[in-house]
């Protein structure tokens, strides 16, 4: 069993410290996951698939075609998940395109064959839920946990097939689980803006400033995110926003992962909080939480 | 003027048949947070119908509204009471804009960073030492032959070498 792990491009070249944490829980779960050589981007859906769609759908092939651990591919990253999903939804209902991207693939000696699942980290933390409350040492008592889920991560549903769209439930019953309290807060289901930054900054900065607002009016003290891109767009757009606007936010971002190895009893040292920009040190003290 | 252009619009619906099941609710453009939040500057309800009359010269030429302001978010897809799939033609769409060179310098810098190093984010010497550091294991990636072989295949190669303008 296992399943052949997917880095992508966001998290292990900018991000690593995201990896720590995500590789040290599953280790802890008895989860295998098997390093693969010879990946290339997936490719990212909001970048190279919207200049071109064959490209994107013949380097994803690829990907999908070094793969064979009997559980499939499992991967951090939300983006990662849609590419690779999506290209399989594509090539099996559309035999033209599939022997189309199977020609280019001999050329390089690999063929695409489609029969690989692919799965999202969380996808499959939830699916072991039991094991990972199971696992949870130390209860993360005060923590106000604005979840934001993201939109890869849920759509489109034809695709992604997992929780449900517009009224999803399955970070918010991970996090629960971990001792910790989910607060609801307007605009929860929208984008964080993201993949607009590559057309229009403004425009990009705007989308994270009402989900801050929200998620401060709400009166949760951190966020948790579950794709590399939302990670980016909430952790490196707080000061630059408090500087334009004179807004106050400091809320600490944590990949899920991260949450969940502090429940598990990992020291902040070990999975690289001093990478963050916005502390987590801060909110430790403030809700007394020992580490 | 704009130009009624049927050969487009064949290809389009060629690409994507869902094209021709919608009937301008404005769903999609109710349910956009560009919308909302350009005023309905963006508006992909606007898109379809462009696309509905083959307006090249709107879609391509002059982009209005501009596809790339879409987050990708799909809320459309999933809203859309026809199952119109929105994002798919506009993938369409902004590919031709890509191969007419009139895209925004993001994507540029992206597609070309995949076209010569496999990856989206080559790997830094910082970020090698950072990784050892961490105890994370080196990563092996793309042989980038393979990848420029493929994208030679595609005509990606010509297209991003062209560059944007
Ligand atoms: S929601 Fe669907 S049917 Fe309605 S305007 Fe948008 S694309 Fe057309
Ligand atoms: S996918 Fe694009 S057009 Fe559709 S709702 Fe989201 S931002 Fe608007």
């Amino acid at each position: 069993m296992g399943y052949d792990l997917f880095l992508g491009c966001v998290i292990p070249a900018r991000l690593p410290y995201l990896e720590v944490s995500s590789r040290k829980i599953f280790e802890k779960l008895g989860i295998e996951l098997h390093d693969v050589d010879g990946f290339s981007c997936c490719p990212d859906p909001t970048g190279i698939e919207q200049i071109d769609h064959k490209t994107w759908l013949t380097l994803g092939a690829r990907n999908l075609s070094l793969c064979n651990s009997n559980g499939g591919i499992i991967s951090f990253c939300s983006g990662c998940v849609e590419t690779l999903k999506g290209v399989n939804y594509s090539l099996n209902k559309d035999n033209e395109a599939k022997k189309e991207v199977n020609d280019y693939l001999s050329k390089v000696g690999k063929a695409y064959e489609g029969k690989v699942e692919v799965k999202h980290f969380a996808q499959v933390l939830y699916e072991n839920l039991d094991k990972v409350k199971d696992s949870v040492e130390k209860p993360l008592e005060g923590f106000k946990v604005a979840v934001h889920y993201g939109c890869h991560y849920l759509r489109p549903s034809e695709i992604i097939e997992w929780d449900d769209p517009f009224e999803p439930v399955t970070l918010d019953g991970i996090v629960k689980n971990l001792g910790a309290e989910s607060i609801d807060y307007d605009l929860k289901m929208e984008c964080c803006g993201n993949p607009v930054e590559k057309s229009d900054k403004d425009l990009s900065l705007q989308m994270i400033d009402n989900k801050l607002k929200a998620i401060k009016e709400s009166g949760a003290n951190c966020v948790v995110v579950v794709c590399p891109a939302c990670y980016q767009q909430f952790e490196f757009n707080q000061r630059e926003l408090n500087k334009k606007n004179n807004s106050e936010y400091d809320f600490p971002i944590f990949y899920l992962s991260e949450l969940i190895a502090l429940s598990f009893g990992f020291m902040p040292d070990e999975l690289g909080f001093k990478f963050h920009r916005i502390k987590p040190s801060k909110l430790f003290e403030s809700i007394s939480f020992t580490v | 003027m704009s130009v009624i252009n049927f050969e487009f619009r064949n290809e389009v619906l060629k690409h994507n048949a869902s094209l021709s099941y919608c009937y301008q609710c404005s769903t999609c453009s109710g349910g956009c947070p560009i919308a909302l939040i350009t005023n309905g500057k963006y508006n992909p309800r606007k898109i379809i119908e462009e696309a509905i009359l083959g307006l090249k010269d709107k879609l391509v030429e002059s982009q209005d509204p501009n596809p790339w302001l879409c987050s990708t978010c799909q809320k459309c897809v999933e809203l859309c009471p026809q199952k119109v799939e929105l994002t798919e033609i506009f993938t369409l769409i902004k590919n031709r804009c890509f191969e007419s060179h009139k895209y925004p310098e993001a994507f540029y810098l992206q597609g070309h960073s995949v076209f010569e190093n496999g990856i989206a984010i080559p790997y830094s010497n910082a970020i090698v030492a950072r990784r050892k550091t961490l105890g994370l294991p080196e990563i092996k990636t793309a042989p980038i032959e393979e990848i420029k072989t493929l994208m030679k295949e595609t005509n990606f190669e010509k297209n991003i070498l062209e560059g944007n303008k």
